[in-house]
Parts: C-alpha cells; sequence; structure tokens
C-alpha cells in the first residue's frame, strides 16, 4: 500500500531525525488496531459472563443434550413428521429447507430468464406485462406475500374425495396440492450404477462425435447422440441392473475398513493438508510480492498475513490431533456411509427402480387429509414457493435484463448480419455473453432466496427457524437453537457462493 | 463494473456533456395501425404472443375485479380501523399530535422539494397519453367486472370522459408542457375533495361500552376530510415559503439545516411529541443542565484548541487521553449520561485534527460540538422520562407509525456503522480489516430473522441488572446491524470505485489518511453509491415487515392478525393484506422511481 502519509508533513530538518514513536505509522497504527481488538474481545467478554450470570439466574442452562431427547413435538411435513429426538427435529427441518430453497431457485431462475426476456421483447404487450410482474411483486414486502398467498390458499375447498380438477389424479383444496407421484424404489440405486456407466459412455460419445465434426465440419449433432446413448443405457439398466449386485459385498469391505483405521490415520492426514496448504499460500504470496527483478518488499500488513496464515495452519493441526472426536467421527460416518449403501444394494433381483402412486385421502380422524402416497404440497409449502420463486423472479428478470443489454450492441448487429433469426442469436450470441454479467449477481439472488426461506414461519411451514422456534419453545434451549441456526445457514450461503463462484471463474472471458 | 461507474460519475462532473446515444431515443410517431403492427403483429410468432397475453390479461383482470367487488368482500375493515392501522392504539384524544407529526414532515417536504428544485416538466401530449390509457383501462375493467347494468353504464361513461379528455389534450396542446409538481397537486387537491363530495359513507368504529361498526350513507368524517384538506394547504404553503427563501438564503445552508431537520424531527416528534415525556423539573435543573454545561463549556474550549493547526503533537496525546478516560469511567461507578458525555468528546477530540483549520472553521467545530451535547442531553433525559401518553402494551405507537420508525433508526444506525465497516474492510489494517470482513459475511449468510429472533430474545440476558431496554429497541438494533453490513458492501464498492490517482493527489497535496477519506474518498464513494444506498433504503423499509414474527405491533401485524380478528371483519385478511400491499408499493415505488431520477441528475451511470 501507499506509503504512510504522516511524515509527508514533517518539516526538512525533521526528515534527517528519527520519526518519534507516537508518530510512526506503524507504531500507531498497531496500537490503534491491538486496542480496538481487546476492546472488542473485551465486551464480547463482558456480554457473555453478563449472560452467563443472567442465565443462572434465571435457572436456564444452556446445553445441546435436548438434541438426544426426545421433543414431543409434531411436524406439518418433511422426511419424518414424529421426530424421536430433538435433533432428528432440527434434521428434518434443515432437509425442508434445503428441499424448499433447491425447488425455489430452480424455478425462480427459470421464470426469471423468461422474465427478463420478456422485458425485453418486441411484443408491446408482453415488454408492459413483464413491467407490471416486476415492478408489483418487488416493491411489496415478501412477507406480505407470503402471507397473502397463504391466506389464498387457505380458502380452497375442504379436502375430499370429489374435489380435485381430476379426481383421483390431481386434487386441490384448502390441505394443499397432491399428484401422482414417481419414486425411487429398492432397484434404484443399481439401475443408477448402470446410468453412471452409461454417462461416461454418453461422454465418450460425445467427444468423439465432437472431433469428427472438427476434421469433417459435417454435422454430426454430439449432444443428440450422447442422450441417445444415455437413453439406451437407462432402458437396458431397467432390465439388467440386477447385474450390479455385486457391489454390496465391496461396498462392505469398504466399511469395515474404514473401522479397523486407526484414528491416526485422520489426524495426520488433516494435519498434512493444512500444512500444505498454508505453504502453498505463503509460497504463492511472496511470488506475488516479488517484483520483476526478485527484490521482496513487505509492509507490516503483509507480514501480518503470512503470519496469521501460519498460526491459522498451526490451529488447525492442533484442533485435528487434540480433538480426537473429530478423526473418529470423520471415519465412523465414512463407514456409516458406506453400510448404508451397502443395504442399498442388498435387494433381491426383481426389485423395480422406478415406482408410481395415484394420491390418495384418508381419514385419520374427523378431518380429511392427503395420504403419503402422492406428490403433495401442502399450502404453507405452496405461499411460501410461490412468494419466493414470484419475488426473486422480479429481481432475477432485472439482472437478466441488464445482463442482455450489457452485450454491446453490435453483436446482435453482427448475428442478424451473418443471418442467425432472433432466437438463434439469442442462444448463441447473446445469451454466452451476458452470463458473465448475469452470473454473480445471480449468486446473490440464490442466497437471498435461500435465506427468504426462513419467512416460512410466518405460515407454519416446517422449515429450520419454524421447527427451531418450536423446539426452543419446548425446552427454552433458544441459544443452542440460534447457534444452530446460523451455522446452517452460515454452510448453506457458504456452499451456494462456493458453487456460483466456481461457474463465476469457468465463464470468465479468457484474457491475455 | 463499479469502477467504470466511478469514472463515468467523474468525467460527468467535469464535463456534463450527454453522450449522443445516452439521450433517450426519440420515440417515432406512427399511425395507430402500423403503431399495432409494429409492435403487436410483426409475425404469426408475436401475433400469437399478443393473443395469448390478451387472453392472459382478461382472464386476470376479470378474476381480480370479481374478487375486488365481490359483495362478500369487507373493504370497509381498513377503512374503519385506519387508525389503528396507522398508530396502533396511539390515544384518539392525543390525535392532535399524530396531525401535527404528519404536519412537520409536509412541510419539510415542503420546503426541500422547493429547495432541491425537485419535479420537472411533462409534456402536455404526455399527461394526454396517461389519462387516455387510464381510459382504456376504465374501460376493459367495466367490461368485465361483474356491475349490474347500471353501475357498468355509470363506469363505462367515467371511461368515455377520461378517453375523450385524455385524447383531446393530446390532440390540442402539442408543445406546452407542465410541471409535475402541480399535476401531483392537482391530483392530491382531487382527492382531499373527494373527500368533502363523494358520499364514500361514514365508516367509523364506535367502542364505547360494546364496540361496533357504524357505516352511514353520507361523506366521510370531519376528523378525517378536515386533517387530511389542512395537511395538503400546509404543504403548498411550505413550498411557498421554500420558493421564497430559496432565493434569500444561500444554496448550502438551506440544504444542510434541511438534512439535519430530516434527521433530527423524526427524533424530537417521536421522544418529545408523541411520547409526550413528564419532564422532572427539578431533576432537570439539578441534574442534567450542570452535566451538560460543564461538558458544553469545557468541552468546546477542548476541542478549541485541539482544532487549532498549532497545537501539534500534544493535542494528540490529550485525545488519547480523554478516550482513555472515556473507557476508564466505564469501570467506575458513574451516571450513564456521564460515560455517554466523556466518549462522545472523545471521539470529537480524535476527530479535531482532521478538522483544524482558521478560526472560522474552529467555531464550526465548537458549534457542532454543543449542538450535539445539547441534543444528546435532551434525548437521554427524554427517553429516561416516564411517558404521559396512556398507552396499554409496551409501546405507544404501531402499525404504520411503528414501521417507519423501525426503518428511520434502522437507517439512521446502520449508515454511520455500514460506513465505518466499509472503511475498516478496504483498510490496511489487517486487523480492523478482518474483523469487519467477518462481522459482515456473519451478517451476510445468516438470515435476518435469525437475526431478529436473537437479538429480541438475548438482549434481556446481556444487559447488567437495573438497565432496561425495550423489545423495540432490542430488535431495531439487530435490524441496524444487520442492514449495516449490506450497506458496507454497498459503500465498499464505492469507495473501490475512487480512483488512485484521488489518492495520490490527496497525498501529495499533504493530507492525512482521514483527512483523505473524509474530504476526498467518502464523497465520491458515497455518490458512486447513490443508487444502492437507495436500494437498500428500500429494502429496510420492506424488511420491516418482519416486525410481526416477534410479536412487534407493525403494519402487517395489525392487517393480519388483529383487523380479522374483530367480530365484524372476521376473514377480511385478503382484504387487508392488499390494502397494506398497496401502502408498501406506493412507498417503496416512488422511492425507486426517485432515485433513478436522482442518478440521471447526478450523472451516474453515464460512461
Amino acid at each position: 500500500m501507499t506509503a504512510p502519509t504522516n511524515q509527508a508533513s514533517s518539516t526538512h530538518e525533521a526528515v534527517s531525525q528519527r520519526v518519534p514513536l507516537w508518530r510512526d505509522a506503524v507504531v500507531v497504527k498497531w496500537t490503534a488496531q491491538v486496542a480496538t481488538l481487546v476492546l472488542v474481545l473485551a465486551s464480547l467478554w463482558f456480554l457473555a459472563t453478563q449472560a452467563g450470570d443472567n442465565l443462572t439466574a434465571r435457572n436456564i442452562n444452556i446445553g445441546f443434550d435436548f438434541l438426544e431427547r426426545p421433543p414431543d413435538i409434531q411436524l406439518s411435513e418433511g422426511i419424518d413428521t414424529h421426530p424421536a429426538t430433538g435433533g432428528r427435529a432440527l434434521w428434518v427441518g434443515m432437509v425442508n429447507t434445503l428441499r424448499m430453497a433447491i425447488v425455489g431457485i430452480v424455478f425462480a431462475t427459470l421464470l426469471g430468464v423468461v422474465v427478463g426476456l420478456a422485458r425485453l421483447s418486441n411484443n408491446w404487450l408482453i415488454r408492459r406485462l413483464a413491467t407490471i410482474w416486476v415492478e408489483t411483486l418487488r416493491n411489496i414486502p415478501l412477507l406480505v406475500q407470503i402471507i397473502f398467498y397463504f391466506s389464498v390458499l387457505a380458502v380452497l375447498p375442504r379436502v375430499d374425495m370429489d374435489t380435485g380438477p381430476i379426481n383421483g389424479w390431481l386434487h386441490i383444496s384448502n390441505k394443499g396440492l397432491a399428484m401422482p407421484r414417481v419414486f425411487i424404489a429398492d432397484g434404484f440405486y443399481q439401475w443408477a450404477t448402470v446410468m453412471l456407466v452409461g454417462g461416461l459412455a454418453a461422454h465418450y460419445v460425445r467427444r468423439r462425435r465432437v472431433d469428427l465434426h472438427n476434421e469433417s465440419g459435417a454435422n454430426t449433432s454430439p449432444v443428440l447422440w450422447s442422450l441417445g446413448t444415455l437413453a439406451v443405457f437407462g432402458m437396458v439398466g431397467l432390465f439388467i441392473h440386477p447385474l450390479f449386485g455385486f457391489i454390496e459385498p465391496i461396498m462392505g469391505a469398504v466399511a469395515s475398513l474404514l473401522d479397523s483405521l486407526p484414528i491416526l490415520l485422520p489426524q495426520v492426514l488433516l494435519s498434512a493438508t493444512a500444512v500444505l496448504l498454508a505453504g502453498r499460500w505463503i509460497r504463492e504470496f511472496l511470488a506475488g510480492r516479488r517484483s520483476a527483478v526478485g527484490h521482496l518488499a513487505l509492509s507490516d500488513d503483509d507480514y501480518f498475513r503470512i503470519i496469521f496464515t501460519a498460526i491459522a495452519a498451526l490451529m488447525a493441526v492442533t484442533v485435528a490431533i487434540y480433538w480426537t472426536g473429530l478423526s473418529s467421527w470423520i471415519l465412523n460416518s465414512g463407514s456409516d456411509l458406506f453400510r448404508v449403501i451397502e443395504t442399498k444394494f442388498n435387494v433381491d433381483g426383481a426389485a423395480r427402480p422406478f415406482d408410481a402412486m395415484r394420491p390418495d385421502i384418508v381419514k385419520p380422524g374427523k378431518f380429511a387429509n392427503y395420504g403419503i402416497n402422492g406428490l403433495t404440497m401442502t399450502v404453507g409449502f405452496a405461499a411460501v414457493f410461490f412468494g419466493v420463486v414470484f419475488y426473486t423472479s422480479a429481481f432475477i428478470g432485472e439482472i437478466v435484463r441488464g445482463g442482455i443489454l450489457a452485450v454491446p450492441k453490435g453483436q446482435t448487429e453482427a448475428a442478424s448480419a451473418v443471418g442467425l433469426h432472433r432466437s438463434q442469436s439469442l442462444r448463441h450470441i447473446i445469451l454466452p455473453q451476458a452470463i458473465r454479467v448475469i452470473l454473480p449477481p445471480l449468486g446473490n439472488q440464490y442466497l437471498n432466496l435461500t435465506k427468504n426461506t426462513s419467512l416460512a414461519i410466518a405460515v407454519g411451514y416446517s422449515d429450520i427457524v419454524q421447527v427451531g422456534q418450536t423446539v426452543y419453545n419446548q425446552t427454552g434451549k433458544t441459544l443452542p437453537v440460534v447457534a444452530i441456526w446460523m451455522l446452517f445457514y452460515l454452510a448453506t450461503s457458504l456452499t451456494i457462493s462456493v458453487v456460483v463462484n466456481y461457474y463465476n471463474v469457468r465463464m470468465k472471458l479468457v484474457e491475455r | 463494473m463499479s469502477e467504470f461507474a466511478g469514472a463515468g460519475a467523474e468525467i460527468g462532473s467535469f464535463y456534463p456533456m450527454p453522450r449522443p446515444d445516452a439521450s433517450p431515443p426519440v420515440e417515432e410517431h406512427l399511425p395507430p395501425r402500423e403503431w399495432l403492427k409494429k409492435n403487436l403483429f410483426s409475425n404469426v410468432f408475436n401475433s400469437a404472443l399478443t393473443v395469448a397475453a390478451g387472453l392472459l390479461i382478461i382472464v386476470m383482470l376479470r378474476g381480480l375485479l370479481g374478487f375486488i367487488f365481490n359483495p362478500l368482500r369487507q373493504w370497509n375493515a381498513t377503512a374503519v380501523n385506519l387508525r389503528l392501522l396507522m398508530t396502533h392504539a396511539y390515544p384518539a384524544d392525543q390525535y392532535l399530535r399524530v396531525w401535527f407529526s404528519v404536519a412537520a414532515f409536509l412541510i419539510l417536504t415542503g420546503l426541500s422539494i422547493a429547495v432541491w428544485r425537485a419535479g420537472s416538466r411533462v409534456p402536455v401530449p404526455d399527461v394526454g397519453k396517461r389519462v387516455t390509457a387510464l381510459g382504456v383501462f376504465v374501460t376493459l375493467s367495466a367490461l368485465l367486472a361483474p356491475f349490474s347494468g347500471s353501475a357498468r353504464l355509470s363506469w363505462l361513461a367515467v371511461a368515455v370522459f377520461l378517453l375523450a379528455s385524455g385524447l383531446s389534450v393530446s390532440r390540442t396542446s402539442k408543445d406546452r408542457s407542465v410541471s409535475s409538481l402541480s399535476l401531483l397537486v392537482g391530483v392530491c387537491g382531487l382527492a382531499a375533495l373527494s373527500l368533502w363530495v363523494i358520499p364514500y359513507g361514514h365508516h367509523s368504529f364506535v367502542s364505547d361500552r360494546t364496540p361496533k361498526i357504524l357505516a352511514e350513507p353520507g361523506t366521510v368524517d370531519l376528523t378525517t376530510k378536515l386533517p387530511w384538506t389542512i395537511m395538503l394547504l400546509i404543504a403548498v404553503a411550505a413550498y411557498g415559503v421554500g420558493l421564497l427563501l430559496r432565493d434569500r438564503i444561500p444554496a448550502k445552508v438551506a440544504r444542510t439545516s434541511l438534512v439535519l431537520a430530516w434527521i433530527l424531527t423524526p427524533i424530537l416528534l417521536l421522544f418529545l411529541v408523541l411520547r409526550d415525556p413528564d419532564f422532572d423539573m427539578g431533576h432537570v435543573l439539578s441534574t442534567d443542565i450542570p452535566i451538560f454545561l460543564v461538558f458544553a463549556v469545557l468541552g468546546s474550549a477542548l476541542l478549541f484548541w485541539l482544532t487549532n493547526p498549532e497545537t501539534g503533537e500534544v493535542g494528540r496525546i490529550v485525545a488519547v487521553t480523554v478516550l482513555f478516560l472515556a473507557f476508564g469511567s466505564f469501570l467506575m461507578p458513574m451516571r450513564m449520561v456521564i460515560r455517554i458525555f466523556m466518549l462522545l468528546l472523545a471521539i470529537f477530540s480524535l476527530a479535531g485534527p482532521t478538522f483544524s483549520g482558521d478560526r472560522r472553521t474552529r467555531h464550526n467545530y465548537v458549534a457542532i460540538w454543543t449542538g450535539t451535547a445539547v441534543f444528546v442531553s435532551w434525548l437521554i433525559t427524554a427517553i429516561n422520562t416516564p411517558s404521559t401518553a396512556p398507552v396499554p402494551g409496551q409501546f405507544f405507537l404501531g402499525g404504520f407509525s411503528m414501521t417507519l420508525m423501525v426503518a428511520f433508526f434502522t437507517l439512521l444506525v446502520s449508515f454511520p456503522l455500514g460506513v465505518m465497516l466499509a472503511l475498516a474492510r478496504t483498510s490496511n489494517m489487517p486487523i480492523f480489516r478482518l474483523l469487519a470482513t467477518w462481522f459482515i459475511e456473519f451478517v451476510r449468510g445468516v438470515p435476518l430473522i435469525t437475526i431478529l429472533i436473537f437479538f429480541s430474545v438475548m438482549v434481556p440476558l446481556f444487559l447488567p441488572d437495573g438497565m432496561d431496554l425495550s423489545e423495540v429497541a432490542a430488535v431495531t438494533i439487530g435490524y441496524a446491524l444487520f442492514a449495516s453490513a449490506y450497506l458496507a458492501e454497498n459503500v465498499r464498492g464505492g469507495i473501490q470505485s475512487v480512483t488512485r490517482g484521488q489518492h495520490e493527489a490527496a497525498e501529495a497535496v499533504g493530507m492525512t489518511t482521514s483527512q483523505k477519506t473524509v474530504f476526498i474518498v467518502l464523497p465520491q464513494a458515497l455518490r458512486v453509491a447513490i443508487p444502492p444506498l437507495v436500494g437498500q433504503v428500500i429494502g429496510t423499509f420492506k424488511e420491516t415487515s418482519l416486525l410481526i414474527i416477534i410479536g412487534l405491533f407493525d403494519l402487517l401485524f395489525v392487517a393480519k392478525a388483529i383487523i380479522p380478528n374483530q367480530t365484524a371483519f372476521m376473514g377480511s385478511t385478503r382484504e387487508n393484506l392488499m390494502v397494506i400491499s398497496l401502502i408498501y408499493w406506493v412507498i417503496s415505488y416512488s422511492m425507486s422511481k426517485a432515485s433513478m431520477r436522482i442518478e440521471k441528475r447526478v450523472g451516474l451511470g453515464e460512461q
């Protein structure tokens, strides 16, 4: 960075003198920083002790033991509506959140691209409709929208045998929407193995066809060919999938191997990774700071970064070695994973990979409800889903529109000059260039959508926040639940930004 | 991206010459038939799209109108409960205070519009086009809505009137233009007039022993139409005063004082007018005023000395000593007021050398200190004084006023915090950078609702014995921390767009780092960051709706949970939500439109 400016004002004769300690930029800077750090830590410590005192005074104990106890709650939906433990309940909530986030991201992207393109359409009516869509939805709070959709859906007719638009196949009622579902059955994992092989084959076929195209220049339609290969494997796999039963003992062997490994192995591996990563980072950092002739000038900031990295690596090593629980957890969960896969392959030859069922309506007590057979979208899910999808689609639409407008007009003109028509130039010329502008803000929208699913609490969809609130209302463990929420969302946000960054880097224009 | 925006902004300010293709394209004027052909039926696909979209519009409009004009709808739920929606349980006999506050805002608005010369000229044909479009819309609605024959006819008559006047205006006065402000006042005036003329019906809530709804024919109640008419007149009068003052007061002074007024007025109104504290004059005279006087006099002397450019090194040492004393005051039993004053004085002392200069500058600086001391002293006293407004429940405001209040305080706190975080994140001091980065990334990684729940549940636990913080204040702190992280990222974009040459030039003329930051970097950075900052304001306003999840009585809470529970309005949730959606929409939409206009005016985005 730039040289300390304090010296700039010193007078001529002062230049020859030593800078006094309280004017030395490095000293002043570091004093201020260390003082701030101490202040921040002190106030955090103060708050923590206050909270601790208050908690003991109110006889509240914070501990994670509630994760192991039966929670005595019932969830409205999820992979397990009667969770056995508090931890399981939160897990169901996490799955529900992720389910909503993934489905929401997919549909919001599709709808958003349509809206963005519609805003640039040649057709006046379409353009106007898209503008109204965007301006209406993005200026009304999402929570208001979600509650509104919920209150609209809640006045649908009561669920009954004959309330569907297509009775027995599609039902819409105040309990939500139910339709037939295709689900994976026992034979699925063997079939998936066939498809894995098919995927490799398809990849190879595509490469071949592309090479052929490059050689001869003829249209070899590589995408069609690879899809065809995949389809053939899929069809054949329906019949030959029991062949892959031999995977079961292999998985069992891997699991046993993981069981027998010493704890030392992951410890060593983790420590070595940390040290290697830190060493590589420092080496690259130094290389980046070196001038063309190999002169190395480091500022205090640079020294701090190097030392910080080294300390971080050391701490990682310490954690890996002293926290044996981590290493044994890695080994155990690894072997658990392979045991689960082993059981998945442990099926008889006649099992089908897929099955389908029509929705059913059950009446356990006084009130009818959908059974577990069909694919059901509850009212809460639908409200949150429509809320986040519509709301985010307005923002994504604007991003897509901005990205397309950022492509120079010459590109469109050149495309039409070589005879591409509008849809072709959109697909081959404009969108590939626009995607570079679109991706970073799009990633932000994905993050926002994922965080916005937490508003499900307002309509009772069992996402992690709603489940967590139920749990802490029953157990009084607010602090641990909030900590779990935050960790979960941080992990999810981090994952999404890593994925988006990966594509961002891949899509970047390669510049010389 | 942002680098270009910054560079463009700079060029724009020095050479205010729009690029040829930056001006909006001139719309070619086509006869209706060709316009239709070009825009709706240019080819087969386009025609199919038009037909499909037209059908969609008809179906949607029919559904919407069928919903709105269904006799089962209880639209008077919001009309009857307007007071509940706006201020929740604020006592009706104290309502003059609310109207006083509204008037204060309108006066500020009128003055600001005049001083900033807001508004533009709108070509009359454009107005005509709008009126025609409205006429088309009304025609469509009249045809599609489930009306009785006579109602349909009267709606059609209105539509024909609108169509005729719109078309005739756009035909006859081609080159004339009209000020957008007079249009606005005209529309508001018509609305106010309609309160006196059109029999909307007299809806009110009689809450004497047995609550019941009163719905009589006739115009609305005098307690509604009279204040609103007066408010409109006040706004217009304020604009007039602003016009007069504009030419007599230097623009810079007028604008600075107006900005200050915008920041201070809500606080004054909230704690002085609406809350109506019951000051204990004995205590004020014996304790508050002496403390204030000591700090005002001694602090002024200290700051006057510190801002002298010739003070030199000793000044910095004294400033740091004051800081240490301030921290030390937290370790000793002492009045909270004194601690806060010590901290404020320390901040002013540390900033002193940055603002050093001639006598006038120093006087100004001391004046700012004294003003801050007066304000802080009053504010602390006011907050600690019990209110006389007898409101059941924990907080004296609710509904829309709480929404506005939380949004205002969130922005007030988060703005300086966000700027500081952005500076820390871009600084070359690693610990500051790390702290800021961790804070920002942590806050941005978790949903707002978890932060709000954390603050509403945990803040009481964090406080030492004897200290108390209302839930509204705790939640507002949560909002402010959340907003500051996002704001910091926006400001950071602006800071990074300030070119290197600006930094180097500031250093070349001998500025210290803090002078460079305050006088060179931040003004440019904030200007570039205007559009995302306005977006942030809109976002914060919309996010206040999350107060309902904490269980605070904001606008959404009243609309969703209070009104539909009244026996007269069971199941009116959808109607109420639609009405408050309209409120949210109007405010957000007008803010985003205003931001676009500001962007154009300061020449942002033109590269």
